[in-house]
């Protein structure tokens, strides 16, 4: 909750500072602010207090706590990685930050609601800031219809939920969470009300975190928003969805996981498909990392389905942990196209990074190698904590999803290879500029990718 | 422990050393690495094990950092050590790969992970370095390897990374039979009907058969060493493929035992058609690296074979012959890259008289070409004939087929040899042998000719854990 306080007014701060059009001011504002959110999640956390003991729609438990640091750490990584681009514009110097920190108080009210009016609000104002900013680019057409496509498809999904959430409150008679769990525990014989209503929240869900079928938006309004939106899409907004569903699904329709869990496997071997197979093609890295995070999702729902064979925690972990190394790897490579900087988002403008700038191209390839689950890097601990738990109940997906790791390791390779070879106007080519926010989020990002893996180890 | 830090920290040192000491510097680090195993070589006991670093610990990983050796173990360190030596050694000479900085590094950390791979007594941590020791190969490739290298490379990767995959997955599968960790004496102890077994194994299988290679899955090899550099081809023979058969004895044989007599005779006889029809193929080349890689295959599938015989002479066999074969496969791509540096051709059509020209060449040449197809008195030959007696005990046809590998690899062992060192006198120039090329052939011929007149230095190491790993594996085969 103080977290939640604190970000927000940090954003109304920012907001108003960015009137004097000093980019730095707002940045400095924006980071206090973003650390001061952290320290007010750990605070709480620590010592259990609460601000308002009588207020029960927001409830920060464990799974909240862990979900909201990252949603917060990834944030303030995004601000700096695109302090620069997103600071360019002197009349918009601020508003971009502010519309984030906004946004993010959004993710961490999904990541802790208790009833389904905090959910709705949590995910509008997580929502809404993300529409704007995907048309940030306001002269390039790609950007606006990023931003149009991302509002239109969005408001859909939003339509939908709130259907969804009509027909549960019909056939519960309540919008808590807690007592639409005991309400269905308590009947003997579920109405289809309830089925119906479930599945159309899943559906606004599948469709928030661009998972197939409801993927089709996604890689248009990746490659058309500015990189660093779109790495605040692909992590925070993620990782809140996420949150979300573990929450509304894994805990409280976890009575009826009959109904979604196979359709929710389904999606997932699907999405593992479609992703990795439609990101071979790709010429354009935003669209790359696009397919590939819808790759990416369905591997992280197939822990979702898999929870009910484990202890009650261990699934949030796995979620997490794979979200976490997810993110981590997606921000080291956004944190290039910001370096990178260029308009046509080619992938042959990855070509010889490596010899440009060797350590810059360490860190990519580290990113990438994560993204594929090579070890050491973290994302093979997080394929290895959701497929060694999925294994117990469904052997033959847990083959799929590996044969799909097999398919991706290819146009990771390919990119792998991009970055490594000679840049074509050898021997003198521009130099890449990279500024020192940058070099710390890379810094911090990719120790953490390259040691994540054996710090969790000492738990 | 410092046997595995020590390669870590040198990865990170020749980073930042100065490029006119880098490569003595190198050479250095690797015989600081020789000498380490070397001390603890003096204070090992047969059939003793000794932990390098334990930790019963139950992490969320459900993984433990148990890393020792017993014999076997010991003598794959040693060898992996020398060799890392040896290679350091060969490319010495060449100014370009042995001063650049992630040259260095990168076969450090190559030798890391390949220790880690021989020491680690927990699957999770086997894994890892299995595939950590992936990338450095890799990149050396990559960076050094030769022109339209990178469809090669490609393939190589994918191929060897699904392998590793299905591995994975029956890591994942043999941890939803037991509650307790990936560590060898739980997984060892668990015992399963001949279907999970059989499902298990068949990952193991195809990991290993794609690094060894054995026949179907060999397709990836011979194009990846032509295309890598002498360093990478001599990483990738010498090592890299001595994991896989390391692994098979180490991990799938005591592993899924249940199932053995499903895949002994499918491994048999992949081995022999790989030993027939490699060495066929191989006398049909032109170019001197592939007619070894193709030997290669032709060697190792013999060894392969062997090790599906639970027998203690078939296992000795083996181990001796991955070690001779590590050096022999070693000396003869150092041969053909010494050619195609002097010439900047290898096809054997287009040589021929260098015998004439460079003498010193055409014996050490010829002694590692001896070596190569098992003459008495070398390593290979007490490893194949070990091999080969307990696979004719075996069965007699299997014998009698797997046999003619060593009158096939005189054929195109010497057709390479003869083709390129007498013939017509050719009029190109042709340097002999520097200083540190004889040093480097020395050191192979006199390893390979010790371990030939007294193999018993070796099997006294390696014969007590042998024989541990197969009384695990009888026991619950029966």
């Amino acid at each position: 909750m103080i977290a939640l306080i604190t970000l927000f007014v940090t954003g109304l701060i920012t907001l108003f500072v960015a009137f004097t059009r000093k980019p730095l001011l707002v940045g400095i504002i924006a980071t206090i602010g973003l650390i001061g959110g952290l320290f007010g999640l750990m605070y709480e956390s620590r010592y259990g207090i609460r601000l308002f003991p009588d207020y029960h729609g927001l409830n920060f438990d464990t799974t909240a706590v862990m979900f909201s640091f990252i949603c917060i750490i990834f944030t303030t990584l995004l601000v700096w990685t695109g302090f620069k681009p997103l600071t360019e514009n002197e009349n918009h110097a601020g508003d971009h930050i502010a519309l984030m920190i906004f946004s993010l108080c959004g993710a961490l009210i999904m990541t802790s609601f208790t009833d389904f009016f905090m959910f709705f609000l949590g995910l509008e104002i997580l929502s809404i800031p993300v529409y704007v900013l995907a048309g940030m680019k306001k002269s390039d057409a790609l950007s606006s219809e990023a931003s149009l496509k991302y509002f239109l498809t969005g408001s859909f999904a939003t339509g939908i939920l709130l259907f969804g959430i009509a027909w549960i409150y019909g056939s519960t008679g309540s919008f808590d969470l807690l007592e639409i769990k005991n309400a269905i525990l308590n009947s003997t014989h579920n109405s289809s009300l309830l089925y119906v209503g479930v599945l159309l929240v899943l559906a606004s869900f599948l469709f928030k975190i661009g998972a197939v079928p409801y993927h089709f938006w996604s890689p248009d309004v990746y490659a058309g928003s500015p990189a660093t939106i779109m790495g605040f899409m692909a992590s925070v907004v993620k990782i809140a969805a996420f949150a979300a569903i573990l929450r509304l699904f894994t805990d409280t329709f976890d009575s009826i996981s009959g109904v979604w869990g196979p359709l929710v496997l389904g999606v997932s071997v699907l999405s593992m498909f479609v992703g990795n197979l439609s990101a071979i093609k790709q010429t354009r890295v935003r669209r790359l990392l696009a397919y590939s995070s819808i790759a990416h999702v369905g591997y992280a729902l197939l822990a979702v389905v898999t929870f009910d064979s484990v202890e009650t925690t261990t699934y949030h972990y796995n979620v997490y942990y794979y979200l976490l190394a997810y993110g981590l790897a997606t921000i080291i490579l956004i944190t290039a196209e910001n370096i990178i900087n260029d308009e046509s988002d080619d992938i042959e403008n990855w070509v010889g990074i490596a010899r440009k700038n060797p350590i810059l191209g360490l860190f990519i390839i580290m990113a990438i190698l994560s993204l594929a689950g090579v070890p050491p890097m973290m994302g093979f601990f997080g394929k290895y904590l959701i497929f060694s738990q999925a294994i117990y109940d469904y052997p033959y997906i847990v083959a799929i999803a590996l044969l799909n790791s097999g398919i991706g390791i290819y146009y990771y390779l390919k990119l792998i290879v991009k970055v490594l070879r000679k840049p074509y106007e050898a021997p003198k080519f521009d130099k890449l500029i990279i500024c020192s926010l940058q070099w710390i989020v890379l810094i911090i990002s990719g120790v953490l990718l390259l040691i994540g893996g054996f710090l969790l180890l000492l738990f | 422990m410092e046997l595995l830090i020590l390669p870590l920290a040198l990865s990170l040192v020749s980073l930042i050393i100065p490029k006119s000491t880098r490569r003595f510097a190198a050479l250095l680090g690797a015989l600081a690495s020789i000498v380490i195993a070397v001390v603890h070589l003096t204070s090992f006991h047969a059939g003793a094990f000794v932990e390098l670093f334990s930790s019963n610990h139950q992490t969320f990983f459900r993984m433990t950092y148990q890393m020792g050796y017993d014999g076997l173990g010991l003598a794959m360190i040693l060898l992996t050590n020398v060799i890392v030596f040896v290679i350091l050694l060969a490319n010495f000479e060449n100014v370009n790969i042995a001063s650049n900085k992630m040259f260095n590094s990168m076969v450090f950390l190559m030798q890391f992970a390949l220790l880690g791979v021989f020491t680690s007594f927990d699957l999770i941590l086997f894994y890892i370095f299995w595939e950590l020791s992936l990338i450095p190969v890799f990149l050396i490739a990559f960076w050094f390897g030769e022109k339209d290298r990178k469809r090669t490379l490609l393939i190589f990767f994918i191929y060897t990374f699904i392998g590793s995959l299905a591995m994975l997955f029956s890591i994942f599968y043999i941890g939803t039979l037991t509650t307790g960790n990936y560590d060898y004496q739980t997984l060892v102890d668990i015992e399963m009907n001949t279907k999970t077994a059989l499902v298990v194994c068949m990952g193991f299988f195809f990991a290993f058969a794609v690094k060894i290679p054995l026949f179907p899955f060999h397709t990836w090899q011979p194009e990846t060493y032509t295309k890598s550099p002498m360093a990478g081809t001599m990483l990738l023979s010498g090592l890299m493929l001595k994991m896989a058969l390391f692994g098979i004895l180490r991990w799938m044989l005591p592993l899924t035992p249940e199932a053995y007599h499903c895949y002994k005779y499918v491994i048999i006889v992949l081995g022999l058609i790989g030993v027939i029809y490699a060495a066929v193929i191989a006398m049909k080349q032109n170019d001197l690296k592939k007619i070894f890689a193709y030997a290669s295959i032709s060697h190792v599938g013999l060894i392969a074979a062997g090790l599906m015989i639970l027998s203690i002479d078939a296992f000795t066999g083996a181990v001796v012959q991955m070690v001779n074969h590590a050096f022999v496969a070693v000396g003869l791509f150092l041969a053909a890259d010494i050619i195609d540096r002097r010439l900047g051709r290898r096809d054997i059509q287009t040589l021929g008289g260098i015998a004439v020209k460079a003498p010193k060449f055409a014996f050490w040449f010829a002694v590692i070409c001896f070596a190569a197809v098992s003459v008495p008195l070398t390593s290979g030959f007490i490893g194949e004939f070990l091999l080969i007696k307990e696979l004719f005990t075996d069965n007699a046809w299997i014998g009698v087929l797997i046999g003619t590998t060593l009158i096939l690899a005189c054929v195109y062992t010497f057709r390479a040899y003869q083709l390129s060192m007498y013939g017509k006198e050719s009029s190109f120039n042709f340097n002999d042998l520097t200083i540190t090329e004889i040093i480097t052939f020395a050191i192979i011929s006199i390893i390979v000719v010790v371990f030939g007149i007294y193999p018993q230095l070796l099997i006294d190491l390696v014969k007590p854990s042998l024989e541990t790993i197969l009384m695990t594996i009888k026991e619950s085969s029966i």
